[in-house]
């Protein structure tokens, strides 16, 4: 098993300066645009959002309450089920498979749709919003945790077994702590998940919290308050983000390691046939499953659809053929936004990286700037985008390519440096230039961690474009979803569910594919 | 044999072989015993089979036939008592514990006693006092090495295996390793199997030295050394000395280990 995974420590420590300073440019040149763009009622100067919080800040901080209260709750509930599914797959190694398959397929359960699902079982109250939080959390915890139990040299196993003592010691004194610094990446990424979680949570008939009066704001067309409460849930997801970091860095003497990606999965290379299998143990688990919450939480058939549901609604039910239409048509609006975006914000983010590699003077500033804004839920401010950009296709696909943008960025950066100094300094010595040595030893590095961002890249694009549907432009399958929903059509919300989920999780597997064929040709020796 | 409480144990091989899954043969069937209380080297080429032999000598693999008996017990048992140590050529000390932390693992891995002023004492004699609460990256390499076997001899194993302890690091260090630390398990009569590829090392610091061919691994010499204790750097260059080594590198090469790595240089 490889993972992309790295230390941070060069990122983070020194540049504190160059953090502020970037900062305060970001804040100088917003300031400025709302001045210019002062009559076009898109944009909220730093000023005046100031002063909205302050005149509101009972209003915010009782929604801010809740919704922290709510993120809290799922972010230790979602990380208890990804420690409880680390040790399952710990235990019983042949079910590691499964257990991530399953894993990846539930993270990509479309949240704008398990929210309204989330909300009828629920009833009132705070369980949807916690349980979204969770589900935004458990994936990033569990894969790092996965990493982590493995990243022990066999010997610290040796020395255990030499003094008699089996898989208990070995779990305690080795594993535990080896991965504690995995452990603390993926807390770190799901700290401000989990906010983002609990605000689309609250998008779907809450009462209280951010995510309310994100819709209340949207609607209004308030632009102050629109921006007030993308100001205020950035810099909560940040100060999550790095909060989590300084508790590591207090625990771990060191900074923990940039998470950048799940494994790929064992014996990639084993071929087709073992790959077939995995899938289809995934598929029938995920059947199991989904049966089986139905039966044993005995949910009202009328909304809760099993599978058997969703395949008569869409193979032999009278209507099956409007059915697919239908589906097929959202499904096509939602792919012409989300390839373009998708695509434009891997481009961009592996683009820039290399940029900054030809002007290292740049990164020093930029990065740390970077790092701290993967962290932020482009999700929650859709609605700024949508103000900024319109209604129209150009606003969802920006805010697809922003999502996929930071983390490629950050990971490309990360895998441009792991560059072997060695080879570098073979280069060097035949007088390569900096182009050169780029595209023969810097680019062929950077493969795995762009990669790695490429597959995580695909949940979060799906999640992005169905909540920009969702919320705004009444197109395509968030949009469906929404629709279906609120006229009760149960049997076609589920399908736009398990088909959404189901592409998602095989576009994440055939990202994974690719990976394989090109490292196979640029970088053999990281498939080993 | 009954079991002996309280002295070394030998350490009887019969039979012991190895073929790892996908055929590759590490150890042929061989028999070897190694003398209670003595320090016994195994020498041969790299990738021979000497750590595989060691590895199952000390119960971290199963042989593919053949049986051990450490003071006529099975591996097994004498690790469900914590009776023997294993140095690995890694240090294989576990980062977030300093020296002493490292060494209390050890100690209540094995179920004994962690008492302070006997760790502080090992410390010292291994050259690192005033390190006991350092962590192991902010030590040497060859402080590291020293650590490791403080480890290993904490829990006073009766049996100590060694996989090539010094091997990890610079030649200076090594010799001065090879000097200070035999010594603190020769003190204790404690039964030693010591994996080498230095010529030179194996027989300044044995009693005997079993020379085994290349892959896979089978006895081809078995040389006793005796010369008389305790032995200094100097006396490498004594003719008795010279002797013992000429006699240990004409065995290899008459095996044919030297034909792909030359170990003159060693
Ligand atoms: N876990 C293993 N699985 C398969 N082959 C192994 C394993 N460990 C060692 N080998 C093989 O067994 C042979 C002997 O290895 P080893 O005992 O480590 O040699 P030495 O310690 O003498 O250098 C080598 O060819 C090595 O590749
Ligand atoms: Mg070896």
């Amino acid at each position: 098993m490889s993972a992309v995974a790295g230390y941070a420590a060069p990122a983070t420590g020194g540049s504190g300066r160059g953090t502020a300073i970037g900062l305060l440019l970001v804040v100088l040149g917003w300031e400025l645009a709302a001045r210019a763009l002062v009559g076009a009622f898109v944009l909220a100067a730093p000023s005046q959002v100031l002063a909205w919080l302050i005149e509101n800040r009972g209003l915010m901080g009782r929604a801010l309450a809740e919704t922290l209260g709510n993120a809290a709750a799922g972010f230790v509930l979602g990380n208890l089920a990804a420690l409880a599914l680390a040790g399952i797959a710990l235990a019983f190694p042949a079910s590691q498979r499964i257990v991530t398959g399953v894993a990846l397929v539930v993270f990509c359960l479309p949240l704008v749709a398990t929210g309204p699902i989330l909300r009828v079982i629920f009833g009132p109250g705070d369980g949807p919003q916690i349980v979204l939080a969770a589900l935004a959390v458990y994936y990033t915890t569990l894969i790092p945790l996965l990493v982590g139990m493995r990243a022990a040299p066999a010997t610290w196993f040796d020395l255990i077994a030499s003094y008699g003592r089996g898989r208990v010691s070995a779990l305690i004194h080795v594993r535990l702590m080896a991965s504690l610094p995995y452990l603390f990446a993926g807390l770190q990424i799901a700290a401000p998940a989990a906010f983002l979680g609990a605000m689309v949570g609250e998008f779907t008939g809450a009462e209280r919290g951010m995510g309310v009066l994100t819709i209340r704001a949207m609607r209004a067309l308030d632009v102050e308050m629109t921006w007030a409460l993308a100001t205020v849930a950035t810099a909560v997801a940040v100060a999550a983000y790095l909060a989590v970091g300084a508790i590591a860095r207090r625990v771990l003497q060191d900074a923990p390691p940039i998470i950048l990606a799940p494994p790929r999965a064992e014996g990639a290379e084993a071929g087709i046939g073992r790959l077939l299998l995995s899938l289809a143990g995934v598929a029938v688990a995920i059947l199991v499953l989904w049966w089986g919450a139905i039966a044993v939480f005995d949910l009202n058939p009328f909304f809760a659809k099993g599978p058997q549901d969703v395949a008569r609604a869409l193979i032999w039910a009278p209507n099956a053929a409007m059915a697919r239409a239908s589906l097929g048509a959202a499904l096509g609006e939602t792919a012409v936004f989300l390839l373009p975006g998708y695509l434009a914000g891997l481009a961009a983010g592996a683009g820039l990286a290399i940029l900054f590699v030809l002007a290292p003077a740049v990164a020093g500033t930029a990065m740390p700037l970077a790092i701290a804004l993967r962290s932020v839920p482009i999700v929650t401010t859709a609605p700024l985008i949508v103000l900024l950009l319109g209604r129209g296709a150009l606003g969802t696909i920006v805010l697809v390519a922003v999502m996929v943008f930071f983390p490629t960025l950050v990971a490309c950066i990360h895998g441009l440096k792991q560059a072997p100094g060695q080879v570098i300094d073979v280069f060097d010595s035949y007088a390569a230039g900096r182009l050169q040595r780029l595209i023969r030893v810097r680019i062929p590095a950077m493969l795995p961690a762009f990669f790695a961002a490429a597959r995580m890249g695909v949940p979060a694009s799906v999640l992005a474009v169905t909540v920009v549907e969702w919320l705004a432009t009444g197109a395509g399958l968030g949009s469906m979803m929404a629709i279906s929903a609120s006229v009760s059509d149960y049997n076609l919300l589920w399908s736009a569910v398990a088909l959404t989920a189901a592409l998602s999780a095989l576009g994440y597997a055939g990202v994974g594919l690719i990976e394989v064929r090109i490292l196979r040709i640029y970088a053999p020796e990281q498939l080993t | 044999m009954a079991p002996e409480i309280n002295g070394p144990p030998g350490v009887i091989c019969a039979g012991l072989a190895k073929t790892w899954p996908g055929g590759v043969d590490a150890v042929r069937p061989t028999d070897i015993q190694f003398a209670a209380g003595q320090t016994t080297a195994l020498v041969g080429a790299s990738g021979c089979g000497k750590s595989t032999l060691l590895r199952m000598i000390a119960g971290l693999e199963t042989p593919s036939a053949g049986t051990i008996e450490i003071g006529g017990e099975p591996p097994a048992q004498t690790l469900r008592k914590a009776g023997l140590s294993v140095a690995f050529q890694d240090p294989s000390l576990l980062p977030w514990r300093s020296v002493r932390g490292n060494i209390e693992l050890a100690l209540s891995l094995a179920r004994r006693p962690v008492d302070r002023a006997a760790i502080d004492q090992l410390i010292a004699l291994v050259g690192l006092e005033g390190f006991a609460d350092t962590r192991p990256a902010q030590l040497s390499g060859g402080m590291r090495q020293r650590a490791a076997i403080a480890r290993a001899l904490a829990t006073e194993p009766r049996l100590l295996l060694l996989d090539e302890p010094f091997g990890a690091v610079d030649e200076l260090t090594r010799q001065q390793l090879a000097q200070d630390l035999p010594r603190l398990w020769e003190a204790r009569g404690t039964t030693t199997i010591l994996v080498t590829h230095s010529v030179t090392e194996a027989v300044m610091l044995s009693d005997r030295v079993i020379v085994l061919s290349p892959r896979p691994a089978e006895v081809v010499a078995d040389i006793a050394i005796d010369l008389p204790r305790p032995r200094a750097p100097e006396d490498a260059r004594k003719p008795g000395f010279a002797a013992h080594v000429d006699a240990v590198f004409a065995a290899l090469s008459q095996a044919g280990a030297l034909r792909d790595r030359p170990l003159a240089a060693q």
